[in-house]
């Protein structure tokens, strides 16, 4: 009798605080819709937060919401005015005038001028800066302001890419008063953008609060984004099935059915504008002799690659992401068949006496997956290839400065104008897989002069036909690209080929 | 007094099964690493892309990883970076351990104040920490990472060694033997190094134990053995991104690493029990 009497107190209790916390929860997640937050996973830290000392994609992933651009490409990849709100390039190519908008504001209160503009783009091309996107400048010979919201670019020689690279985030456009003061912009950014950052923690969250003041009217429609920095892959799943974050950029392909089957989330498939490539030293014997890279090129089998590594995509032939405009299809010209591969090896005289170093950057995931694969693959045709795990900044400055490999594994990103992604190709010197091509070289030096697709794609077309021939890379191909989403995100948009962020339209519903 | 005697003989023998199943465990390791080629059922480094994420079963005894690699056969090679790394970086540990310890025990009160002050500055690292800053010095890889690990547990022995040799010089026939006016070299190989022996055989087990976590550790961030060269760590490393769709591949490794440590542990302490009066229950 007592027992049922207790039973009866304490159940109602129970379901007393069940409810009370229901009724808590949901309160919550009015504020939250309220509140418009957007708790964004991100799966790497910034290394710096100053636009004009970085090449980091995370950074200007990062300050998209920060800071804006003269011009800015829009959802198709052409470039529209932004900060600029015309401007006109005189009949030699020598002369860039363009013309400011006049309602711009810095987070700190000053009005954006031409001055501002200059002085951000004389702090990019200060050698003291150090800027590693300094050559995409070398063209400019000076930046004037000869009014108040008229800037003069001069130029040396005609210069096509320079208008994508004023659109891509490292001419991300700063105060003058702030350049003039020294201001740490490595870990506070101040700039006109729809979003104002007000808080890094390092490795762990950014937070970035609504801009009321922002140039375009009515945007953002966010009051603020949560950027919280995970790097394991579950974790990040997780969250987003639990509801902690809304977004997450990036995720494995091998989690996409969870995502779709669960009735709280969705899945953003696109095709990325990223060139995986496992990039060959042609400097090295007897990695110069073109029969060794078009065997390793036929050793692979690159669909199987991308499905089981890269989450699936599309094969390429050459170094061109499969989605640019520029794209040429030479995937059928060294298809995968491991008998040619031996082949070639045979009369090339390479043997497994030579042992070919094949180094892979510890922090990707994916490309150590894909390299130990490739291994697995060039073994198999009788090359004896050895992993060798080095972190990040010794890739830097080993592989990439110095070229201190024989083989290595990366994913170059887009670029908005082919000139970023074939610049310096053709001179040895230059790129790092020290590929010498003086017709090449001609041609890309030639063709960042021109002006006009069409003229332009002629130039690059054999181009990239004389890099699907000589194989200075093996070409893998360009993968999709995964976004994690809750049901009530919408508009959650990528800048085509800079891999950024574009915050202003999202919305949660 | 029989209850007591019964109980105390119970227990003598649980730990004498134990131990003899600690014991039989790492016979059945050292045959695995040394048979490895001829007793694993695949190549632990070919892929067979058909057969990803194959579940455990007659044909994958322990099932596949993400690139169809059978994980019985790659915990069986697994075992030789596992032991190799054991007793190499013991070997090294011991070495350093043994020269620094009898240098303290024996030299004057400087050399005694200095050795024991660096060895102390290294024992004051987290064990991890102190390994990382060791491999990014030197480069990762499996060479690298036993030399760190030795390095690392040298300390333990030098500590160990000098108390031990603190002890044994004051001892009457250690003193007899220096008014006889013998070499002191041939004292320390003589009664010294005899008489400490026990002590550190006991350590060596046990820090056998610990250099095999460190090694998967090591691995599991990527800083140890490079692949595609099977290691326990590095199939913890590649486990952890497909828990939920292939749980076997972190399963077995992870009971592989247990049940070595425990073993080397269980042999430590019941040889320390032997070796220690004090500990020897009668």
């Amino acid at each position: 009798m007592r027992r049922i009497s207790r039973c009866k107190i304490v159940l109602p209790v129970i379901v007393l605080i069940v409810l009370a916390g229901g009724f808590l929860a949901a309160g919550g997640q009015e504020e939250k819709a309220r509140q418009q937050v957007l708790n964004f996973a991100l799966q790497g830290n910034p290394d710096t937060l100053d636009p004009h000392k970085t090449a980091g994609t995370l950074t200007f992933q990062t300050l998209k919401s920060v800071y804006d651009t003269l011009v800015e490409p829009d959802m198709e990849g052409r470039l529209v005015p932004a900060l600029a709100e015309k401007w006109d390039i005189s009949p030699d190519g020598l002369s860039w005038t363009f013309t400011l908008r006049r309602d711009v504001v810095f987070h700190n209160g000053d009005k954006l001028t031409s001055k501002d503009v200059k002085a951000t783009f004389d702090r990019i091309m200060n050698k003291e800066t150090a800027s590693p996107k300094a050559a995409d400048y070398k063209a400019v010979q000076s930046v004037e302001a000869p009014e108040d919201y008229t800037v003069v670019f001069r130029l040396s020689v005609p210069n096509s890419p320079l208008l994508a690279t004023l659109a891509s985030g490292w001419s991300a456009v700063l105060p003058k008063s702030l350049i003039d003061a020294g201001h740490d912009f490595a870990n506070k950014p101040v700039g006109t953008g729809p979003f104002r950052l007000t808080e890094w923690v390092r490795d762990s969250r950014v937070t970035l609060v609504k801009n009321p003041d922002y140039w375009m009217k009515g945007l953002p429609k966010l009051d603020g984004v949560n950027i919280h920095i995970i790097t394991e892959q579950t974790v990040m799943i997780q969250a987003l099935l639990g509801g902690q974050i809304d977004a997450a950029y990036r995720i494995d392909s091998k989690d996409v059915p969870t995502l779709e089957q669960n009735p709280n989330t969705k899945v953003d498939t696109k095709l990325s504008a990223m060139n995986l490539v496992m990039s060959i030293n042609c400097s090295r014997t007897p990695l110069s002799d073109l029969r060794v890279r078009q065997a390793i090129n036929h050793a692979i089998d690159k669909q199987q690659v991308l499905d089981v590594v890269y989450g699936g995509g599309k094969v390429i032939g050459t170094f061109m992401d499969y989605g640019n405009p520029y794209y040429k299809d030479f995937a059928a010209l060294y298809p995968y068949n491991p008998n040619r591969a031996r082949q070639l090896l045979r009369e090339a005289g390479v043997g497994p006496d030579r042992v070919f170093e094949l180094f892979l950057p510890q922090n990707y995931e994916l490309h150590v997956k894909a390299g130990e694969m490739y291994q697995a693959m060039l073994t198999q045709v009788g090359l004896n290839v050895q992993i060798r795990m080095i972190d990040w900044s010794t890739w830097i400055s080993d592989v990439y400065s110095k070229s201190n490999y024989d083989l290595t594994v990366i994913g170059h990103t887009g670029k908005l104008d082919p000139d970023g992604i074939l610049g310096g190709y053709g001179v040895a010197a230059r790129r790092y897989v020290r590929w010498e091509n003086p017709r090449a070289a001609e041609l890309i030096v030639k063709a960042a002069t021109v002006s006009g697709f069409e003229e332009r794609r002629k130039l690059y077309d054999e181009v990239l036909e004389l890099m699907a021939r000589e194989v200075p890379f093996m070409y893998l191909g360009t993968p999709y690209e995964y976004n994690g989403l809750r049901n009530n995100v919408v508009e959650f948009r990528m800048t085509p080929n800079l891999d950024t962020f574009d915050f202003r339209w999202t919305e949660l519903r | 007094m029989a209850r007591t005697r019964s109980l105390s003989a119970g227990r003598t023998s649980t730990a004498g099964r134990l131990l003899f199943v600690a014991v039989a465990l790492i016979i059945i390791l050292g045959a695995a690493a040394a048979a490895a080629p001829w007793i694993s059922p695949f190549d632990p480094t070919v892929q067979n892309l058909e057969a990803r994420f194959q579940p455990p079963g007659r044909t994958y005894l322990l099932g596949t990883d993400n690139f169809g690699r059978d994980v019985f056969s790659r915990i069986i090679h697994g075992s030789r970076s596992a032991l190799l790394v054991g007793i190499v970086s013991v070997s090294i540990a011991v070495t350093i351990g043994m020269i620094v310890g009898l240098s303290a025990g024996l030299g004057g009160p400087w050399t005694d104040q200095a050795l024991m002050l660096v060895m102390d500055g290294l024992l004051s690292f987290p064990t991890i920490l102190l390994a990382i800053t060791v491999v990014s010095f030197l480069g990762y890889g499996l060479t690298q990472v036993m030399l760190a690990i030795g390095i690392i547990y040298s300390p333990v022995f030098a500590r160990l060694v000098r108390a031990e040799t603190l002890s044994i010089k004051t001892e009457g026939y250690v003193e007899a033997s220096r008014c006889l006016g013998t070499p002191i070299l041939k004292i320390v190989v003589r009664h010294i190094v005899p008489n400490l022996l026990g002590r550190v055989v006991v350590q060596c087990s046990i820090t056998f134990a610990l250099s095999v976590v460190i090694e998967a550790s090591l691995s599991f961030l990527g800083l140890g053995t490079q692949p595609p060269t099977p290691s326990w760590g590095l199939m913890l490393k590649d486990s952890r991104n497909y828990l939920a769709q292939a749980p076997w591949m972190a399963l077995y490794p992870g009971v592989a690493v247990a049940l070595t440590v425990l073993s080397f542990n269980i042999v430590g302490d019941s040889l320390s029990e032997t070796i220690n009066p004090r500990l020897q229950k009668r």
